[in-house]
């Protein structure tokens, strides 16, 4: 057994000194009482890379064959979602944003905040926050106890930690789609709700489907996004048509650090109709 | 006793069989030493006490090596153009032999090894193994985590489908909208105005050499500090290293009240109710 470290009576030792003397113990302890690590922490490390590996090749080959077939390609809607989807083509109309899982609870954070206010908090303040604490825990937490019932302060963070990321994940994995197809069904509702003129109508359509209500909300219709703002009544601020145009084709020029894409590739005569669409709005009448 | 016999013929032959067989290694000793090394790195000794738990190190740095070795074989196949990326992935996963099961293990690994490093992350966690003198293995560990989540963000563009662009299209512009930097960065993960075939192309270099470069340095790093320092012993353990004295006494609940002040290190620990 090591001694314990000498000290002057009624001096404590600091805590590095305390430290030092125990990680001391410690390399003591493990020459004296400790195994050699080949064979016996490397026969458990092997096991837990074949399992690690026969685990990826599962995934592999489950997202192959519930994915793949004679009648499909790999566009098809597997067990683990498809191989690929269609080709990547900027001016698409319809698009549904969407990272990897491990992404989900940063992408479901932009949806707690608000444009403007508060959407930097989401976007950088609370991720930057939390990776500063990640890096700095071992100079948070000093003490040397490490037993968990010891460390209520610890535990209760972890937790709190766990619960928070997996919600967010959750949230971010069932949160509800804007399909085009969908969407598009509520048009008639909108221009009688609204009283849209008729020229308003094409506008409405290509709000529909081009992707815009996987951000922003009309009329209850649509899934808010990156914290972007309703736009049931944005006529009412009577921005004008060519606001909306430059707007829609660089947002990032007209609004500094917009995150919202650019949808110039759309073309003059189709973002005019959105324009349209977009100023005729003016709320429920 | 006395009397040594000489050698029988079998014994000799086995005797220069044995030298030859140990000739490369002896050759390779001489030279660099790395035998010495290995076998330092094999026969250390660990805690006695070392659990499942820890595995999940060595489970993650599988999962890496998996994506190493799947990626290098994509690259054999995957063309980082507009016109050919999508068309390459299509090639990979419906004709090349195997080819499904490599891409299918590579985007598949990805997963596995985030949530093996976040696994590992918690036991580390958990076991207190991030106090000191490991402080600096954590923050090398951090590091890893947040280059393997780059890693992630970087690939996810490279099919060049549907998923692929507008999920990075988002992406880009978030980071845009940090503060001082965030314009800064936008552009330099764009490579221009538009993200097109010059992103592709920096997507690609990034996600496959210089973060992973940085990784495979890092857990370099990461592995010698783990065999500089060795492992923590599970702090439940009743014959923990480098904890005997504090198990020997009995931790009071309130020292001085209901039993006495107890000596040797379990005193020089801050008392209960202390914070973290
Ligand atoms: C990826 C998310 C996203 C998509 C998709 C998106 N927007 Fe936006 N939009 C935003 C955000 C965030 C803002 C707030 C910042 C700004 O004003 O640019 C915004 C703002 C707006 C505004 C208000 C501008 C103002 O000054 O108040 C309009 C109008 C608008 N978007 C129209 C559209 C239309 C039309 C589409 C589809 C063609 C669309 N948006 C697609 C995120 C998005
Ligand atoms: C590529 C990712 C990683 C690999 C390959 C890796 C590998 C390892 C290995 C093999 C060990 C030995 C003990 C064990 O297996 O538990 C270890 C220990 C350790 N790791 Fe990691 N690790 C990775 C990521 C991380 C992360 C994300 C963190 C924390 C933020 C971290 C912090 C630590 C610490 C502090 C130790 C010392 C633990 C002890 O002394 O018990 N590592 N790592």
């Amino acid at each position: 057994m090591a001694a314990a470290p000498q000290r002057h009576a009624g001096v404590k030792p600091s805590r590095l000194e305390e430290a030092r003397a125990q990680f001391a113990r410690y390399k003591e302890d493990v020459k004296e009482r400790g195994k050699p690590f080949y064979p016996y922490a490397m026969f458990h490390d092997t096991v837990m890379s074949l399992v690690v590996v026969s685990v990826i090749v599962g995934l592999a080959a489950i997202w192959k064959w519930t994915s793949y077939g004679p009648h499909h390609d790999g566009t098809h809607q597997g067990l683990l979602g498809p191989e690929y989807t269609a080709p990547a083509d900027p001016g698409t109309t319809s698009f549904v944003p969407r990272p990897d899982w491990y992404f989900y609870f940063l992408f479901y954070l932009l949806r707690i905040f608000k444009w403007p206010e508060s959407v930097f908090l989401g976007t950088v303040g609370v991720p930057t926050i939390c990776l500063i604490l990640l890096f700095a825990l071992p100079f948070i937490d000093v003490r040397r106890e490490r037993r968990l019932l010891h460390r209520p302060v610890a535990v209760v963070a972890a937790a709190l930690t766990i619960l928070s990321m997996a919600v967010l994940t959750w949230k971010g994995a069932t949160a509800k789609e804007a399909l085009a197809s969908e969407v598009i069904a509520d048009v008639p509702n909108w221009v009688k709700a609204e009283k849209l003129p008729q020229n308003a109508v094409p506008g409405a359509r290509l709000f529909a489907t081009a992707g815009c209500t996987a951000c922003h909300t009309y009329l209850g219709t649509g899934s808010s996004n990156l914290g972007a703002p309703d736009l049931t009544q944005i006529g009412t601020r009577n921005l004008g048509i060519d606001f909306q145009i430059r707007h829609l084709k660089c947002p990032s020029c007209v609004v500094p650090g917009s995150p919202m894409p650019k949808f110039e590739s759309l073309g003059e005569e189709r973002l005019r109709q959105l324009a349209i669409f977009l100023e005729a709005s003016k709320g429920k009448q | 006793m006395a009397y040594r016999r000489p050698p029988t013929k079998a014994q000799l032959r086995r005797q220069r069989m044995e030298a030859l067989v140990n000739y490369p290694l002896d050759w390779l000793e001489e030279r660099s030493g790395l035998v010495g090394g290995v076998r330092y790195f094999l026969f250390r000794k660990v805690p006695g006490d070392v659990n499942w738990m820890q595995t999940l190190g060595s489970a993650a740095l599988t999962a890496f090596i998996v994506q190493a070795v799947t990626g290098v074989i994509l690259a054999m196949y995957y063309k980082p153009t507009p016109n050919e990326a999508y068309r390459s992935i299509q090639n990979i996963t419906d004709h090349v032999t195997l080819g499904w099961l490599v891409r299918g293990m590579h985007r598949w690994g990805a997963s596995v090894f985030i949530i093996l490093m976040f696994l590992h992350m918690g036991r580390v966690f958990l076991f207190g193994a991030y106090k000191y003198p490991r402080e600096l293995n954590w923050i090398v560990g951090v590091l890893i985590l947040v280059l393997g989540m780059m890693e992630g963000f970087t690939g996810y563009l490279l099919p060049w489908d549907q998923t692929a662009y507008w999920a990075t299209v988002v992406g880009i512009n978030l980071n845009g909208t940090a503060p001082f930097l965030g314009p800064f960065i936008a552009q330099f993960l764009r490579a221009g105005q538009e993200i097109g075939a010059d992103t592709l192309t920096r997507f690609y270099s990034l996600h496959m050499m210089l973060i992973p470069g940085g990784i495979i340095a890092l857990i370099g790093l990461h592995l010698y500090l783990v065999v500089r320092l060795g492992v923590t012993s599970p702090p439940w353990s009743k014959e923990a290293a480098g904890m005997a004295l504090a198990d020997e006494e009995p931790q009071p609940l309130r020292p001085g009240l209901t039993r006495p002040v107890p000596r040797g290190i379990a005193a020089a620990r801050p008392e209960a109710g202390g914070s973290k």
